[in-house]
């Protein structure tokens, strides 16, 4: 991509209007995230979410899902951090959040096909990150959460262009990515780059936005951009994709991302990824109910 | 190899949505580290279910004491085939995986036709080991002919099925089937590659079995599995659970060297290789995953 070009996107990023406003909450929750654990306070996090009602019933709703383990809802944001646990929470927030910022409407791009993506991205992230030692569960989950937000970005601003694109992709039954590429002569990468920088997101989310197709070319955070690549790629072949075919065959062993991620993290040898892979089947279920519960409509299974 | 076709007469006495003992995720794990198969959270009843027509049969009361003998010596290895035999009834119909025939038609297809268009002979071999009474095989079949003009034109096509069990082999060969066995099929192919008889069976069309070899085969038969080289494609579903370790190994390497490079081997679709062939990649397509014995020009070997 040239650097006019470049330009051109931040350009039309940062001056649209139309562009929803992320909840108040939002960047400070991310900030609550970013540190460690310990550096959050509960009361932070309490307060933070007092702002907002409409966030706050969500999230005590969404953490009666299965994925984060509540049998009933909790009766305050307190009690859910309790049993929770505090970055359990602020992950919840965070995706009450997302669904406030771009809520469900007719996009080129099914905002609920895109959140199931996205969902089921991040609780792969978090899972995967289970299995390795050293891992950031809840800063993998963000990542994975946030990685394709380009996609919104694109439909919001490039409208046209952006349909060309899918078309393009669901005929030929390529990835997205690739479609883009070749009708727009740029992707979600760089769309969603301009957009996490206007939002001041940590570096390293902004890392994964920008290179979570292209891993070799990170470098702030590649262990978590390879993780991200991983998921993704999982999560496409598992029916969380972007709703259409996608003439693709995966081979996670043997791509570079795996052999980065590795480097970081050697228990990865030790992952059972078809085992793995068949965890996630059961979970696409229960992140459909999550985006109804979110986004406020039910996806079709792609 | 025969795997009983039609399903259980008696009605379940476990149904989907149903509360489940705990125990029952303890006996899926074993299932899992013994045979590979693994029953997803939302298949769980089906194993429940299998597990509560053994212990009808044993008379045991809980499924805790079912987990005993299925833990303890001597009942042990007895036991666990004769759960696996449960769990895997009525698995059988044609078309039973379309992601596995979508992922063969559209990616793994054209990668082998575009390996193999420097060749002067054309030949496409499939195996279909464990074909029990015919199912997979003629719907391999016909999912060939709709690449004749297409992908595979001017290719041949041989596919080879075999089972240890003459009976089945039989069975196949007639290639008469129920309403049960075609219960996957769409009229589209019903209305090409089958004649109506006996009112409601349906015969397979000559033109489909043409393209088949059907023969009784041990796969536990060290020197004719020697024979059996140059396949592009190896089917295997739901037959290895009746080996144990060493023999499942055994024919996993059988397998792994009767393969071209480049050529794929598929599982059932709850099955799993576990760790017993390092050599053989672990590959995703859409909704199913297969074993690939990498190309040599991939240089992953």
């Amino acid at each position: 991509m040239t650097a006019s070009l470049t330009v051109n996107i931040r350009e039309r990023v940062q001056q649209i209007e139309t562009m929803p406003a992320i909840p108040a909450v939002f960047v400070p929750l991310l900030k609550l995230l970013s540190g460690s654990a310990e550096d959050a306070k509960v009361d932070d996090v309490v307060r933070l979410v007092s702002y907002d009602n409409t966030v706050a019933a969500q999230c005590l709703r969404v953490a009666a899902s299965p994925l984060f383990g509540m049998a009933q809802p909790p009766k305050s944001i307190k009690s859910a951090v309790i049993s929770l646990g505090l970055r359990r929470v602020e992950t919840i927030l965070l995706t009450c959040c997302m669904g406030q910022a771009f809520p469900a409407t007719k996009w080129v791009l099914d905002p609920a096909v895109f959140w199931k993506h996205s969902l089921g991205c991040a609780l792969v992230c978090r899972k995967f990150s289970e299995k390795l030692a050293a891992a950031d569960q809840e800063k993998a989950y963000m990542a994975g959460l946030l990685h394709d937000i380009g996609f919104m970005v694109n439909c919001l601003v490039f409208p046209k262009e952006f349909a060309a694109a899918m078309e393009r992709a669901c005929r030929d039954e390529i990835p997205l990515g690739e479609a883009e590429h070749t009708t727009m002569g740029f992707t979600h990468c760089e769309t969603g780059q301009a957009l996490a920088e206007k939002w001041m997101l940590s570096d390293d989310v902004i890392d994964v936005i920008a290179h979570h197709h292209a891993v070799e070319q990170s470098q702030k955070a590649q262990p978590l951009v390879a993780l991200v690549h991983l998921s993704d790629l999982l999560c496409r072949m598992r029916g969380l994709g972007y709703g259409y075919y996608e003439r693709h065959k995966v081979d996670l062993v043997s791509d570079p991302a795996w052999a980065i991620l590795l480097q970081q993290h050697r228990d990865l040898d030790g992952v059972d990824l078809v085992r793995f892979t068949f965890e996630l089947d059961e979970a696409v279920e229960e992140i459909q109910a999550l985006v109804a519960t979110v986004f406020g409509s039910t996806p079709a299974r792609s | 190899m025969t795997i009983v076709t039609q399903p259980a007469v008696a009605p379940p006495a476990v149904n989907k949505g149903d509360v489940l003992d705990p125990v029952y995720r303890q006996i899926r794990d074993l299932v899992y580290k013994v045979s590979g198969i693994y029953k997803a959270e939302d298949k769980l009843y089906l194993l429940a279910d299998g597990c509560g027509r053994r212990m009808k049969q044993l008379g045991a009361r809980t499924p805790r004491d079912y987990w005993d003998q299925l833990t303890a010596q001597p009942s042990r290895d007895g036991e666990l085939r004769q759960l696996l035999n449960e769990i895997t009834i009525g698995e059988t119909c044609l078309f039973r995986s379309q992601p596995q025939l979508d992922a063969l038609r559209k990616v793994i297809l054209p990668e082998i036709v575009g390996e193999k268009v420097k060749q002067t002979t054309k030949r496409l071999r499939i195996w279909s080991a464990g074909c029990s009474t015919g199912e997979e095989s003629y719907t391999l079949a016909m999912n060939m002919l709709e690449e004749k003009d297409r992908l595979l034109q001017g290719w041949t096509v041989e596919i080879l099925a075999t089972d240890l069990n003459d009976r089945s082999v039989e069975t196949a060969k007639a290639g008469i089937y129920g309403d049960y066995a075609v219960r996957n099929t769409t009229e589209y192919y019903k209305r090409k590659y089958f004649v109506t008889i006996d009112d409601k069976k349906l015969q397979v069309r000559p033109e489909v079995k043409k393209l088949i070899t059907f023969s009784r085969l041990n796969l536990q038969d060290d020197s004719k599995m020697l024979f059996m080289k140059g396949m592009d494609l190896i089917f295997c579903c739901n037959v290895l659970i009746y080996f144990d370790g060493v023999s499942k190994s055994k024919v996993i390497n059988h397998f792994f060297s009767n393969l071209n490079f480049g050529g794929y081997f598929f599982l059932g679709t709850s099955e799993s290789l576990m760790k017993l062939n390092e050599q053989f990649h672990l590959v995703h397509f859409p909704g199913t995953i297969a074993y690939w014995k990498p190309s040599l020009k991939s240089g992953k070997l």
